[in-house]
């Protein structure tokens, strides 16, 4: 068209863009490292499913049409990402084609027929989400101009191109091809123009127009594509838009393994790291960088907040709001913050003292003016969360939440010391005696009295250690749990013992409100006790044991297999060592422990289970499996007051007895204890029963 | 202001005590700090932080007491003392009294703060006959305490009719009730930098005082014996029918605890 306009545009959007983009990057390399290089297959395979797939998006029941929408608007954007480098060809040469989708190859024409159907179907998605955004108006959505201006710059962007083609169209089909315009025509497979109705179609709009009108709406049309496009590149990575070029390498750098980013062991005793005030996230620059990738790559979809406990609840955490803030605190910061990196890498290992302290000085002037906690996110805000989980699983993009906040309570216990005081007695108890009921730690197997089950210092030489947990051990209510599976191991011939008083609090609790050295204390004291008994598969009713012992453990040398017991139940039933009896007549349902489904992915073997009990077989609760609703008692806020909002608790109870369900199993002492006060509450235990799986099995035992 | 705080180290009254032989069983026994004495180190920590104080603590005897004057440095306590002699063993509330006596003189405090009594013997002693000895102006079960100048604070004390409110001129000896703070839970800062501090260890002698002394100061009360608090039995719990539950009741009534 215009090699030299073509040359101008393309060398300014570029220019521009490149620029904000070496900003960005180099603000992301000025952050902590994270590393996320391994496992190419297995990123490529959550790259091709997550990300192309849009599996959050479509495969979501409850979001299928808004989920589809968007994911035909990108796979749209990925079709039209080939015409574009036509377009650009096309600026400097006329008729250029790629190598392969040129007018010699079938694949040529069935680009554009493609690419033709696409445009028309983005088009229409862009009218439906203005629609949705204008009339519908889900409540997750945050409406912003920046959505209605991005929504607009791809309608532009797909009528531009269809007027375009519409416009050769005419030109050539219609007025002789006066300027001797280039198009597909090949014997074999026909004029480009039988392929592409789309095109065709939006040149109805042009008919009766002259030759010269028509032309010069095609070479308007172009440039309007082309300017669009290069606006709308450069408008991406000012908002939330940044996510159409981050999303895929951050679904590519995510997690793999567990599900997230687990705690970062801390060194206590390194002084340096006190002093530099390095344990824990403090301050903004101590983010990742791929915690900084997920702030880059937040969408504001809203959909964390929508299945998060605390925002349905009323409570200050609203998560598409704690990214925005921290983005904007670590845009604000971006010069310092890299100022400081390259400051930091100053400091050579051989330094003498003086110098290194004039470093660390300097360095300390460029930290944010803000305290993180505090000035950019709230006090209450942090100490809400139930680290649940329901927001990393839903997330379209995977962003992980629970270590950022994880990592940030660790700042506030250990550095600033500003952690809620309520849960001083809790961790006392954890120090003294070993649970955070602080009962007397020799009372720690009372509830084994007369049961006949072995204790390691006994006989060591068992096939399992049955691993009791504090609730297990001192809470009447879930005792009873305990015994019911005693009876039910006992009943198997499972040969197993239990620690009795040598057995501590895992320190799940203390390290989810962020004491890590009360949580290492803990494990360092019952990783020597397992390890001096040769302790090799445990078994456990309480899936934050499960999660710490199996996932938390080995990070400090603690290495063993670990079963939930509804794993190890179901296992029983399948090996024929236990049968149970279809006996039970209610209506039963399930609640999901955060802790053992989407920490631990358990989800069908508790059904199994269920289903092989009840009569009527298991009735799911609208809110189960990865989307479960927790109970409320998860990262420690089992030991805290719930002040603010409506009690989580309460609200999982009124779902459940709203699908009319008599029974409800969960795998939890903590869900149980939660469950059956919120049925309390409702003044419903005695219609609908809370019970543990190993409850309902020792009952149906054959 | 100079803030001295008297300590106690104690069994862990969470855990079951067993006697035999007309002692306590120490297999398995675990020791810590009265709960009085921590809400003491507690009240001492938030004056020093609040007003501007030097805090000293004192405990004496118990044997080593290291851990859990480290914990009191940890909360915040500056300097510690530790009195320990043989000749303490069979010390009652009076001579730790005099003990405490001695270690106020040789310093110059202006505010004595002890726990109102101790887990283990729950005499609620030990202070008062310090106030006593010192001839200071003292108040029991204290549950707040305001610094209104250098030389007076005003506390409010929990009596049988309500809270009274003194005015107290210093120097004065306070007694402080649990229920006067949440102590707080020692950080890992604070417990790395209590590692590093010293403990002031003393026996009778260098505190002064000979050892005949303290035994012509006779205990005014001896412990003669220890014996097992009987437990009591976990109650009974009926369900079903109220008719049910009545006849089963008095069936026991009348043939288990035969009452009726
Ligand atoms: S964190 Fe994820 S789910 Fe939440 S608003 Fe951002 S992109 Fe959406
Ligand atoms: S982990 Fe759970 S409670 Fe915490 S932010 Fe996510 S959804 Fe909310």
């Amino acid at each position: 068209m215009n090699p030299f306009f073509m040359s101008l545009l393309l060398i300014v959007g570029l220019a521009i863009f490149g620029r904000t983009m070496v900003h960005k990057i180099r603000l992301l390399m000025a952050l902590g490292p994270a590393n996320r290089a391994n496992h190419i297959k297995a990123r490529l395979k959550n790259l091709v499913v997550l990300a192309m797939g849009q599996k959050r998006l479509v495969g979501r029941k409850k979001e299928w049409a808004s989920g589809l929408m968007h994911a035909l608007i990108f796979w749209g954007f990925c079709v039209l990402l080939i015409r574009s480098l036509t377009l650009y060809g096309e600026g400097f040469v006329q008729g250029f084609q790629l190598p392969f989708l040129g007018d010699r190859y079938i694949l040529g024409y069935l680009y554009i027929a493609i690419k033709d159907i696409m445009e028309g179907i983005v088009l229409l998605m862009v009218v439906y989400a203005f629609i949705r955004r204008m009339i519908l108006k889900p409540a997750r959505l945050h409406n912003t101009w920046e959505a209605y201006f991005v929504l607009g710059m791809i309608g532009v962007l797909m009528i531009s191109d269809l007027l375009y083609d519409g416009a050769r169209y005419y030109l050539i089909m219609h007025h002789n091809n006066p300027a001797h315009l280039h198009f597909f025509n090949n014997p074999q497979y026909g004029s480009e123009f039988l392929w592409t109705p789309v095109s065709v179609g939006a040149g109805v709009f042009l008919a009766g127009l002259s030759a010269d009108v028509i032309g010069y709406v095609m070479i308007c049309m172009f440039w309007l594509h082309i300017i669009t496009q290069l606006t709308f590149l450069n408008f991406l990575p000012l908002g939330k838009h940044f996510h159409v070029i981050t999303a895929l390498p951050n679904v590519y750098l995510k997690k793999l393994g567990y599900p997230h980013q687990k705690t970062k062991l801390l060194d206590l005793e390194n002084e340096v790291a006190w002093e530099d005030e390095s344990l824990g996230i403090n301050h903004i620059h101590q983010l990742t960088w791929k915690q900084g990738l997920d702030l880059y790559t937040c969408t504001e979809c809203g959909r964390c907040k929508e299945v998060c406990p605390t925002y349905i609840t009323d409570k200050p955490l609203n998560l598409h709001d704690f990214n925005d803030k921290l983005k904007l605190e670590l845009l604000d910061n971006a010069d310092n913050i890299i100022k400081r990196a390259k400051l930091s890498a100053t400091i050579k290992q051989d330094d003498a003292a003086d110098q290194t302290d004039k470093i660390k000085t300097e360095m300390v002037e460029l930290n944010s003016k803000k305290e993180l906690i505090g000035d950019v996110i709230a006090q209450d805000t942090l100490w809400a969360c139930t680290t649940c989980r329901a927001c990393e699983e839903v997330c379209p993009v995977t962003i992980e939440h629970v270590p950022r906040i994880m990592a940030m309570r660790q700042g506030q216990t250990l550095m600033a010391e500003a952690y809620p005081k309520e849960l001083n007695p809790s961790l006392k108890g954890l120090e003294r005696n070993g649970n955070p009921w602080g009962i007397g730690y020799d009372k720690r197997a009372d509830w084994a009295e007369g049961l006949d089950v072995k204790l390691m210092a006994d006989d060591a030489d068992v096939d399992y250690l049955l691993w009791v947990g504090c609730a297990g051990s001192f809470d009447d209510r879930s005792k009873k749990v305990s015994t019911s599976l005693v009876k039910i191991l006992q009943k198997a011939h499972i040969d197993f013992a239990i620690l009795g008083v040598e057995e501590k609090c895992t320190g799940d609790f203390a390290r989810r409100v962020g004491n890590e050295m009360l949580y290492q204390m803990m494990a360092q004291e019952n990783i020597e006790t397992l390890n001096n008994y040769g302790v090799k598969k445990i078994i456990t009713a309480c899936p934050h044991c499960l999660n710490t012992l199996k996932h938390e453990y080995p990070q400090m040398g603690g290495n063993y297999q670990v079963m939930h017991h509804a794993e190890f139940i179901d296992q029983l039933v399948k090996e024929g060592k236990i049968t149970l009896r279809k006996s039970l007549e209610d209506t039963l349902t399930y609640h999901d422990p955060c802790y053992l489904g989407r920490y631990n992915s358990i989800y069908d073997q508790p059904r199994s289970i269920l289903n092989s009990i009840s009569q009527d077989g298991l009735k799911e609760l609208d809110r189960h499996g990865r989307e479960s609703f927790c109970c409320g008692a998860g990262g420690g806020r089992m030991w805290m007051e719930e002040t603010i909002g409506k009690r989580i608790n309460l609200e999982r109870a009124e779902e459940i007895v709203a699908k009319k369900a008599t029974r409800v199993a969960v795998g939890c002492p903590f869900c149980l204890t939660m469950i059956e006060d919120g049925m309390k509450e409702l003044d419903k235990e005695e219609e609908i029963k809370t019970r543990d799986i190993a409850e309902l099995v020792a009952e149906s035992l054959a | 202001m100079k803030i001295l705080t008297t300590v106690k180290k104690v069994v862990d009254v969470e855990l079951t005590m067993r006697v035999e032989d007309g002692a306590i069983v120490e297999d398995g026994m675990q020791y810590v700090i009265n709960a009085w004495d921590e809400s003491a180190v507690e009240a001492s920590v938030q004056l020093k932080e609040n007003n501007g104080a030097e805090t000293t603590l004192v405990s004496v005897g118990g044997g080593d007491n290291t851990d859990m004057i480290r914990r009191c440095y940890a909360m915040g306590i500056e300097n510690g003392i530790h009195i320990e002699d043989p000749a303490l063993d069979k010390a009652d509330s009076s001579i730790y009294a005099r003990v405490l006596q001695m270690v106020y003189e040789k310093g110059d405090y202006d505010l004595v703060i002890t726990g109102k009594q101790a887990q283990d013997t729950d005499s609620g002693q030990t202070g008062i006959i310090l106030a006593e000895y010192l001839g200071l102006p003292c108040v029991s079960n204290v549950v707040a305490i305001e610094v209104l100048d250098g030389q007076h604070i005003k506390v409010s004390r929990s009596g049988d009719a309500g809270t009274e409110i003194v005015e107290m001129e210093l120097p004065a000896l306070i007694t402080v009730d649990v229920s006067i703070n949440e102590p707080r839970l020692p950080q890992m800062r604070g417990i790395m930098m209590a590692k590093k501090k010293k403990i002031e260890v003393m026996d009778l002698a260098a505190l002064g005082v000979s050892a005949d002394d303290i035994s012509a100061a006779a205990p005014r009360s001896e412990i003669v014996e220890y014996m097992a608090s009987k437990t009591r039995k976990g109650g009974q719990k009926f369900e079903g029918e109220p008719a049910d539950i009545t006849a089963q009741v008095v069936d026991l009534l009348a043939n288990e605890a035969k009452v009726l």
